[in-house]
Order: structure tokens, then C-alpha cells, then sequence
């Protein structure tokens, strides 16, 4: 210690020096636990998988697990639907959680404040009694069935249908509680002075409200997407048995066929899947991390 | 000169019971009117009921003549600078000014023109491109206030607009709305706690307290009338000294002046320091202790001690060598201000001094 002192005192630049490393030596330090964990329990499990998916059963490299992926009929329409069940849940999701989280920002009812306080109950319920409920109630011959009369009732169990509502239940109250704080983020002084400048509703949706909340509701959608994509408790309990979501298929690859090679090689398609829209949000808000609001 | 905002008889109140009660207050055309007060006393108040963003429990608002009690803030002839948060984050300076002229299906050349007036008036050309969030506080205030002004309102209501600015730009800030004002033939009601520059801009200045309108006077009147206590004590620098009036008399100590409000019993006097000089011969004056004397610029502040009390002066500067430590003089009074009761405690940061 007390030769670094001298050294300071006859080297000036060596100060700066020594200082810059010192600082970057602790940011490593403080960065390397979580760089570990990360190595450990995701960066060598994926690189397994990876290669796992470029092997056949009697270890060789190939391809054949992707192209079975690909060209297989029953396979591309799993793809399919799982991008549809996907697709389809986050927009209703959205939608619902920006229309709730809008209400509860503007209105300020008894009937807002007990919205307020219900949506997120779906977050105290545990997935699998949610589920189990969900199907006695509206199953063929389920509580609503036995109410207006069985046969009245549209297929919801076993169908893409239930799938699409239990993915609303799971799914709405992160996403509106999300929501919700960016729309409380807004303060009401801009959008007072916009009304005095004279903006309709129309105009303090499109140029005021959705401008500036539509940052966080790309990462409601980013979070949405890499949820349902992967899902597998919902769909492997509710959803028909052909097609399947990717995540069920896999199970059943992995433990039913013991197609190891083929179940990583969904697994790896779905990890792109999710890179690619992480990618989308990271870039976007690279982009806008200027004006920051 | 006709009566452009008029607010009468309004009463808010709000769920807490606090609020503003029975407010009338009349605002002519090319006014400038400030609303002065301590804080929380209603300012902010009375000014968002005129902007449209509060609507009274009772009373009518009219712009020329026409009530708007009913109208929503989009249609109101008035804009408003708020308190805090004023621009628009997403949007860049010169959206922020253009956005009103835009609704207004302005043609992009002529906003653009118009923008650069705006801009230029707040001395703030070339940063059209900024975000707010890359503008200082008060540079942000000065560009709430451009994009006020290019609504073009029947009325502008300003709250406490210069209250970001260190005090240099705030001076000359407040003469250039006062400028821009009396040029425009601007209507304004100004908020403001800042009793300098209250006294400084307006036309005429409304002292509210607790909710209720003390005073609605010129400047002048209300430094050199003040109508109760309160205003005295909000309003300028003052000695409070206890009286004793009866009959024609106000007595003060040795000294006995006339009663001219016909108060009587224990009253207070107030007077300002500039109207405490020496006592020439002429009657008793009070005894008093220099113990302090300040130069404060064109002017010196000589502290007394006397049997009623501390008491400040004023003195010209050049008769500051009169004057030493500890020395005994007699002072008068050439005018006072006399107040049924006793001097209310203010906290410190109520009266700005
Ligand atoms: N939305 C509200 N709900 C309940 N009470 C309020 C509300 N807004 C203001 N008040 C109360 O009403 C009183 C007047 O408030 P107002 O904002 O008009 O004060 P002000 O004179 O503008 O003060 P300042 O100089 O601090 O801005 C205050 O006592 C305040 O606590
Ligand atoms: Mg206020």
C-alpha cells in the first residue's frame, strides 16, 4: 500500500491508471457471480442441447433432427399452432391488460378502484388448481354445460379455444400491472396541458397516451411471447391432442419416444424463437434510450 | 376598458375541507392580475378552476361575457403554464410548440414561422430538435410559456411559471412576460407566493390567504394600504409594535398619533421601516440603541433596540457615517398602519422577506 502511495505521488499518469484499472477490475468482480450462475445453469445446459440436437441415437453428428422438425407434416403443424396459441393469447392479452390499465388510469369510480384491486388475484391462485377448476367449469359435461344445457356449449376443453382463455387468466395481471404503472408514470400535468392545447380523446390516445406508454407494452409483448411459447403445464392439460405446442411435443419426444436428438432440436428452435424477439426488444430500446422518459 | 375573466362568487372545496371560498375577482382587458399568497392558500385553486381543470361547487366564470363554467379545458379561450411537468416528454420543442397549431390544420410553413417567433421570444432559437429532458428546468418553463402564448388565448394563467429560475433570469424573465404582455395586450392571472414579483409585474395584485381574498388592489394601494394585518405582514417589511388607541389618539410609547380608523383598545401598528426617522426636537421621540447597521446598496439598515421592541430603519446611504454602534437616538414615525388585535405568528417561510 504505502509503495502505490509513492508511486502516486512521483507518477502522475500511472495515478489514472492504476485508478481505471482498479475500477474495471471491481466491475468484473461484482459482474462475475451472476456470469457464473448464468454459465452453469444456462449457457452449458444450452450448449448441451445444442449439440444434442446435431446427433442421432447412436451419437453421430446429422441433421436428420431438424430436418424432422421441418419437413415432417405433424411436426410444421405443431410449429403452427404454436405460434398461433402464441400470437393469438398475447394480442388478447394485450389488448385486454392496456384497455384495463387505460380505465384505471382515467376513471376514478368505486367500480376502477375494485378492478384495481381484483385483476392480479389470478397471481395468488396456483397454476395447476387454476386449471383443474378451469376444466371442471367448462368442460363438455362441466358446471356451465350441466347450466344452459349440454351440447349448448361450444367444444373449450381439449380445444385451442380453453387454451387461448387460460393463457388470458395466467397471463393479464403482470401485464396490466405493467401497464398500469407506466400509465400512472404519465403525469396528469401533460396531459392537462394537452387538453388546454386543445386535444380531443383521439388525440391524448394516439399522441400522448400510447406514445408514451407503448415502450413498456413492447416489453408486456416480449415477456408474453417467451411465456406462452414455452409454455407447458396449460396446453399439455387443455389443449387437443394433435397439433400440440412445442413445449408438450418435447415432453413427449423426450420421455414417451425417448427422441432425445429431436426433442433438443425444438428446444433450439424455440430458443431462437426467443432470441429473436429479445433481440426486437433490446434493440428498441437501444434506439429510444435518448429521449428518456 | 372592458372585463375580459371574471370569476364570481366561486367556492371549491375539497373533500378534506380546504379549498377556496367565495372568490370574486375581475380581470380587464390587457391586465396583468397576480394572485399572491402563502403557500397552499388556494392560488393554484382558483386558477385551475379558470383553466377548466377543476370544476367549482359554486359561482360563474365568464370569459367576455360568456360563461364557461361548462366548457371543457380543450375548448376554453385560455391556456395555461402549470406548476411542474409542463412539456411533453416524447415529443421534441418544436413539436411541444407546433401541437396547437397543427390541430389547427396550420400549413407546416406558417407553424414553423410561428415556432420561431415563439422561440425566439424566450430567447431558446435552436433547440427545436431538443427533448425536454435535454433542457435545463427553466429552460423548460420558458418554452411552457412559448407554447402558451401561441395558443392565442383570450386569458393566460400562468402558476408560479418563473418559480425553476435562478433569480437573475427570473428578474428578467418577469420583464419580458411583462413586456410581451402589455405589447400583446395580453390577459393574464399569474400565480405567484413571490410578493417581489407580485409587486413588481402586475396591474393588480389579489392577496389570498386560507382560502379567502384579503386584498385585490393595485401594487401601490397595496403597500401603502394595507387592508388587514395579514396583508401588511405578507406584503413589503414592517415593524409591529402594540398601541393603545382610544378616542383620537393611537398611542405608541411616548408617542400619540391620530386615530385615523377609530379603532380602539389594544391595537397593532405597523410601520414600515422607511417611515421610522430621527425625532428633531419637535415632541418625544422613542429612545433607541443602534445595535446594527447593514449597508444593503442604495440604501442602509440601521437596527434599534427600544423599550417596545426591536425596530428596523431605513437610511440613505450616505447618512450611514450618522450613525455608530450603540449610540442613543429618538425615532418617530411619519406614517402607521393601525390593526384591530394582535400580530399573527407567521412561519418564517410564509413571509418572504
Ligand atoms: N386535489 C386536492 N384534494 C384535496 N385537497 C387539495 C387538493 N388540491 C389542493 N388541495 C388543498 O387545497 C389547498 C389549496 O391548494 P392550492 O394548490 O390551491 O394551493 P396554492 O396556493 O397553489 O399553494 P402553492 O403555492 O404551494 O402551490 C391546500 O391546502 C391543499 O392542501
Ligand atoms: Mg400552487
Amino acid at each position: 500500500m504505502s509503495e502505490l502511495a509513492v508511486e502516486r505521488k512521483t507518477k502522475k499518469p500511472r495515478l489514472n491508471w492504476s485508478k481505471k484499472t482498479k475500477r474495471s477490475i471491481l466491475g468484473v468482480s461484482m459482474v462475475l457471480p451472476s456470469f457464473l450462475l448464468l454459465l452453469v445453469l444456462v449457457i452449458y445446459p444450452v450448449a448441451l442441447s445444442v449439440m444434442e440436437s446435431f446427433k442421432s441415437r447412436d451419437g453421430m453428428w446429422t441433421l436428420d433432427n431438424y430436418l424432422y422438425l421441418f419437413t415432417e407434416p405433424h411436426m410444421l403443424n405443431n410449429i403452427k399452432h404454436t405460434l398461433q396459441v402464441t400470437v393469438l393469447s398475447s394480442v388478447f392479452v394485450l389488448t385486454i391488460a392496456y384497455s384495463i390499465a387505460v380505465y384505471l388510469r382515467f376513471n376514478h369510480s368505486w367500480i376502477a378502484k375494485m378492478v384495481g384491486k381484483l385483476y392480479f388475484i389470478p397471481m395468488f391462485i396456483p397454476g395447476v388448481i387454476a386449471i383443474y377448476g378451469f376444466i371442471n367449469f367448462y368442460r363438455d359435461n362441466g358446471w356451465i354445460a350441466r347450466l344452459i344445457g349440454e351440447g349448448n356449449l361450444p367444444s373449450i376443453i381439449y380445444d385451442m379455444k380453453g387454451l387461448l382463455m387460460i393463457n388470458i387468466w395466467f397471463n393479464i395481471p403482470f401485464t396490466t400491472m405493467l401497464l398500469v404503472s407506466a400509465m400512472s408514470s404519465i403525469p396528469n400535468a401533460v396531459i392537462e396541458s394537452a387538453k388546454d392545447a386543445g386535444a380531443k380523446k383521439r388525440h391524448l390516445f394516439f399522441q400522448f397516451i400510447f406514445p408514451l406508454t407503448y415502450k413498456t407494452m413492447l416489453v408486456a409483448l416480449t415477456f408474453l411471447f417467451m411465456g406462452i411459447v414455452g409454455s407447458f403445464t396449460a396446453p399439455f392439460l387443455i389443449d387437443r391432442n394433435a397439433p400440440q405446442m412445442l413445449g408438450v411435443a418435447m415432453q413427449q419426444h423426450f420421455s414417451s419416444y425417448n427422441e432425445i436428438g429431436q426433442a433438443s432440436s425444438m428446444a433450439v428452435f424455440l430458443f431462437l424463437l426467443c432470441s429473436f424477439v429479445g433481440y426486437f426488444y433490446i434493440r428498441s430500446n437501444m434506439k429510444d434510450s435518448t429521449k428518456s422518459y | 376598458m372592458s372585463i375580459q375573466l371574471s370569476i364570481t362568487n366561486v367556492t371549491k372545496l375539497y373533500p378534506t375541507g380546504e379549498g377556496v371560498k367565495d372568490i370574486n375577482i375581475d380581470v380587464r382587458h390587457g391586465e396583468l392580475v397576480t394572485l399572491l399568497g402563502p403557500s397552499g392558500c388556494g392560488k393554484t385553486t382558483v386558477l385551475r378552476s379558470a383553466g377548466g381543470f377543476i370544476d367549482p361547487d359554486e359561482g360563474e366564470i365568464t370569459i367576455t361575457g360568456e360563461s364557461v363554467v361548462n366548457i371543457p379545458p380543450e375548448k376554453r379561450p385560455t391556456a395555461m403554464v402549470f406548476q411542474s411537468y409542463n412539456l411533453w416528454p416524447h415529443m421534441t420543442v418544436e413539436d411541444n410548440l407546433a401541437f396547437s397549431l397543427k390541430l389547427k390544420k396550420m400549413k407546416k410553413r406558417e407553424w414553423k414561422e410561428k415556432v420561431c417567433w415563439a422561440l425566439a421570444l424566450v430567447q431558446l432559437s435552436g433547440t427545436e430538435k431538443k427533448h425536454p429532458s435535454e433542457l435545463s428546468g427553466g429552460q423548460q418553463q420558458r418554452i411552457a410559456l412559448a407554447r402558451a402564448l401561441l395558443l392565442q388565448p383570450k386569458v393566460l394563467l400562468l402558476d408560479e411559471p418563473f418559480s425553476a429560475l435562478d433569480a437573475k433570469l427570473r428578474l428578467e424573465l418577469r420583464e419580458q412576460v411583462r413586456e410581451i404582455q402589455a405589447r400583446e395586450q395580453l390577459t393574464m392571472l399569474f400565480v405567484t407566493h413571490d410578493q417581489e414579483e407580485a409587486l413588481s409585474i402586475s396591474d393588480r395584485i389579489v392577496v389570498m390567504n386560507k382560502g379567502k381574498i384579503e386584498q385585490m388592489a393595485t401594487p401601490q394601494h397595496i403597500y401603502n394600504d394595507p387592508a388587514s394585518l395579514f396583508v401588511a405582514q405578507f406584503i413589503g417589511r414592517m415593524n409591529f409594535l402594540k398601541g393603545e388607541a382610544a378616542g383620537n389618539a393611537l398611542t405608541i410609547g411616548p408617542l400619540s398619533l391620530p386615530n385615523v380608523k377609530h379603532l380602539s383598545g389594544e391595537v397593532t401598528v405597523g410601520v414600515r421601516p422607511e417611515d421610522v426617522v430621527i425625532a428633531n426636537g419637535k415632541g418625544q421621540g422613542i429612545p433607541a440603541k443602534v445595535t446594527k447597521v447593514m449597508m444593503l446598496g442604495h440604501y442602509a439598515e440601521v437596527t434599534l433596540h427600544t423599550f417596545l421592541g426591536v425596530l428596523k430603519m431605513f437610511i440613505d446611504r450616505n447618512d450611514i457615517d450618522h450613525y455608530q454602534l450603540n449610540m442613543g437616538i429618538a425615532v418617530t414615525f411619519t406614517k402607521v398602519k393601525s390593526f384591530n388585535g394582535q400580530q399573527v405568528q407567521m412561519k418564517k417561510e410564509e413571509i418572504s422577506l
